[in-house]
């Protein structure tokens, strides 16, 4: 169909008024004839196929039970999360709804823009999470969101891999994880079969992942703050070991070189792609694993030292102070929050539930319910004292820094004593 | 002039504005403005949330000299310019002069080359990463094929550099050859007969002959490359995110880093977003003054 100038110009007009009636309808003011009561909740997260579709039932359920409220879900990759939000707070339209990262929520709560919640969340309800986990959303004494789930790490591996160097035990509890020397010689021994085609592990600590690396430290009983939370404390023997044990994963060549925290791989990719034997991963990415792979694997704790320990992963829910319908966001947390709700999500995506009732019950997983357990036993060495020094305002910038000055140690060989050093020096600044 | 043509021009005076202004309101609005306005934000502090802007003067400047990693962004930017810059243009030149003559199947050859500048940006660090993949990508594969040494793509800053270096050439060959291409068929085949009858060789005839009359289609390069080069981004962000280390920092990703990364210092972000625009108007307008002073002087 040939068109003139004049149709053209004529169609972008029309095109143009139906977005506009469009746009209308996206901040919620649309004409009155349709549904004149309804409200529209925006809520904005990232989401992979699985924790979507897990999203979309969510909302189905919510919006059956108040079909006063329709929530439209803005799904944006996680790597721009942050801009997409703080774009929309500059304009002084904030979401609704947003989905944040407990190590990110520290620079929401400190800036006074989220709804307290403490009228739904009274110190009843509050008492049915997992205590270090709540902990995660209060601020001064007062709850900014629902912790809606946690995910925390644990070690998958290639059952081939580990007949082929004759590792036969293997730790199917915490009880029985591998101490450091026990994981080291595990490496080396993998090492020794994989011959340059495979190395032996990758760590999760790439992508915004250099939180991961305290595991290693909060093993070894380090600190990454003081106890007062104010100065850093890294340079310590617990830290400058740890250092040295991670440092030794490149230096011994137990790690691909392009796995550092600064790289753009990710540890359940090169999994996937047969590229190492074992790899530490969050749950979150077991369904996309689990759809890749074309070889058996299974799963192990993580090694322990001192003591155990895992990463604290996962996101709560929040609402803007300054939203446009308030009162409605504080009926989605309510709901998202209650027991039925939060264990169809859990299931369904692979992640670990916040209140204990369903902590401490066996939920029924999509994705490999028979490697689930490991995670869920693993989940519970994470402690409050970890919480509360991955979550304060700073954590975001400390994260940076984190994956900066240990790239410099893993990739440019510096020192694990340096090292230290400028850890601390970068935290102080990053405190300040 | 008749009178009665007179209102007739007066409205065709009046006609030119009112034609160029949808354009003008729009680079105003989405160049000129956020152009300016990053100039004033790069003397300010700007809360992440709420948006609220504090002035701090030159602040983010003196910080600037004092910052390692710009430096380091800097000496990389310009590395990165002096490499791909004479990089695409010769690699452009050769190609031009073999598909300008008696190649089998040339437009068939043209559109390979020219291809890749079709592609988005992100798309070729995507597809450079899959190239490069240390441990899994098709170059490590060949190279453990064909029994050659395996290269650090990602984990060496040189052979990182090197990875963003040489996706950037296959990506601009196409476009210094097209500019090269026409610029060859403008050359006038007499000139050429003429220097053959007066013995003068084919490198005689390139250097003497040819080379002079595309000294336009090289401004024209040289110009463009250089604006590209120094304000490399997506290539970057996609294929190493400026790592290892900081050894692929180029000016544009650091600025990106600074404004939109963790640490949300949209100021400091300003500020180095000027710092990549006033070196490529300078160096725009260096190259401009020096090829009006060749064309005076030619």
């Amino acid at each position: 169909m040939m068109l003139n100038r004049r149709q053209l110009i004529g169609g972008a007009a029309a095109g143009a008024t139906a977005s506009l009636a469009g746009c209308a309808g996206l901040t919620g003011r649309t004409p009155s004839q349709e549904a004149p009561e309804q409200t529209t909740l925006t809520f904005v997260n990232w989401s992979g196929d699985a924790e979507k579709a897990a999203f979309d039932a969510l909302i189905a359920a919510f919006t059956a039970a108040n079909p006063d409220v329709v929530v439209r879900t803005d799904t944006v990759p996680y790597a721009s999360i942050q801009t997409n939000i703080d774009s929309r707070f500059q304009a002084g339209t904030p979401p609704d709804l947003f989905r944040v990262s407990y190590i990110d929520i520290g620079q929401y709560t400190s800036q006074g823009v989220l709804l307290d919640v403490s009228g739904t969340f009274t110190a009843e309800r509050a008492a049915q999470f997992v205590p270090g986990l709540y902990q995660g959303v209060v601020a001064d004494g007062r709850p900014y969101g629902v912790p809606h789930q946690i995910d925390t790490s644990a070690v998958l591996y290639r059952t081939d891999a580990f007949e082929a160097a004759g590792i036969r035990d293997v730790p199917a509890s915490l009880e029985e994880a591998w101490s450091w020397e026990e994981f080291a010689a595990v490496a080396e021994r993998l090492a020794g079969v994989t011959k340059g085609k495979q190395v032996p592990f990758i760590y999760n600590w790439q992508a915004a992942g250099a939180y991961r690396w305290l595991s290693w430290l909060f093993q070894a009983d380090g600190r990454l703050l003081t106890e007062d939370l104010l100065a850093p404390a890294v340079d310590s023997p617990q830290g400058r070991r740890t250092l040295e044990f991670t440092r030794s994963f490149y230096t011994e060549g137990w790690v691909a070189r392009n796995s550092s925290t600064k790289s753009t791989t990710y540890a359940g990719d090169e999994f996937v792609a047969g590229a190492a034997a074992m790899a530490f991963v969050g749950d979150f990415v077991l369904p996309a694993v689990d759809a890749g792979v074309d070889f058996e694997y299974r799963v192990l704790p993580m090694p322990r030292d001192v003591r155990a320990a895992s990463d604290l992963g996962g996101n709560a829910i929040v609402a803007a102070a300054e939203g446009a319908h308030t009162e409605a966001a504080l009926r989605f947390l309510d709901f998202i929050a209650q027991e039925e709700p939060m264990r169809t999500y859990c299931e369904a995506t692979g992640q670990l539930p916040t209140l204990t009732s369903l902590t401490q019950t066996e939920l029924d997983f999509e994705v490999r319910p028979d490697l689930m357990g490991t995670f869920v036993e693993q989940a519970t060495t994470i402690t409050p004292e970890q919480v509360a020094q991955v979550t304060v305002p700073a954590f975001a910038r400390i994260n940076t820094l984190l994956g900066n000055e240990l790239e410099t140690m893993f990739l440019q060989g510096r020192e694990a004593g340096a090292t230290a050093q400028a850890l601390d020096e970068a935290l102080a600044q990053a405190l300040r | 002039m008749s009178r009665a043509a007179r209102p007739s021009a007066v409205g065709r005076d009046r006609e030119g504005p009112a034609f160029a202004a949808p354009a003008l309101l729009l680079a105003g609005t989405f160049l000129v403005l956020p152009m300016l306005l990053a100039g004033v934000y790069s003397f300010t502090d700007i809360a992440p949330l709420s948006g609220a802007v504090s002035w701090v003067g030159l602040q983010h400047y003196a910080t600037m000299l004092a910052d390692p990693v710009f430096a380091r962004a800097v000496l990389n930017t310009a590395l990165f310019t002096a490499v791909t810059v004479p990089g695409s243009m010769a690699l452009g030149l050769a190609l031009a002069l073999l598909m300008n003559s008696v190649l089998p199947a040339r437009a068939l050859f043209r559109t390979v080359v020219y291809l890749p500048l079709v592609i988005s940006g992100v798309a070729v660090g995507l597809i450079g990463t899959l190239l490069f993949n240390e441990t899994t990508g098709v170059l490590q594969t060949l190279a453990a094929a064909l029994g050659l040494p395996p290269v650090s793509w990602q984990s060496s800053g040189p052979a990182a550099f090197a990875s963003v270096v040489l996706i950037t050439l296959w990506v601009r060959v196409g476009f210094t050859m097209i500019i090269y291409l026409a610029g060859l068929q403008a050359v006038p085949v007499e000139l050429h007969e003429a220097g053959q009858v007066e013995g003068a060789g084919r490198w005689q005839r390139f250097r003497w002959i040819t080379w002079p009359l595309l000294g336009p289609a090289t401004f024209f390069l040289l110009v463009m490359s250089v604006i590209y080069s120094f304000q490399v981004f997506d290539t970057v962000f996609v294929l190493t995110g400026g790592g290892p280390g900081s050894a692929t920092e180029v000016l544009g990703t650091y600025a990106y880093d600074t404004a939109f990364g963790p640490a949300r210092d949209q100021g400091y972000g300003a500020a180095l977003g000027l710092v990549v625009f006033v070196f490529t108007l300078v160096f725009t307008l260096l190259q401009w003054r020096a090829s009006r002073t060749r064309d005076e002087a030619a």
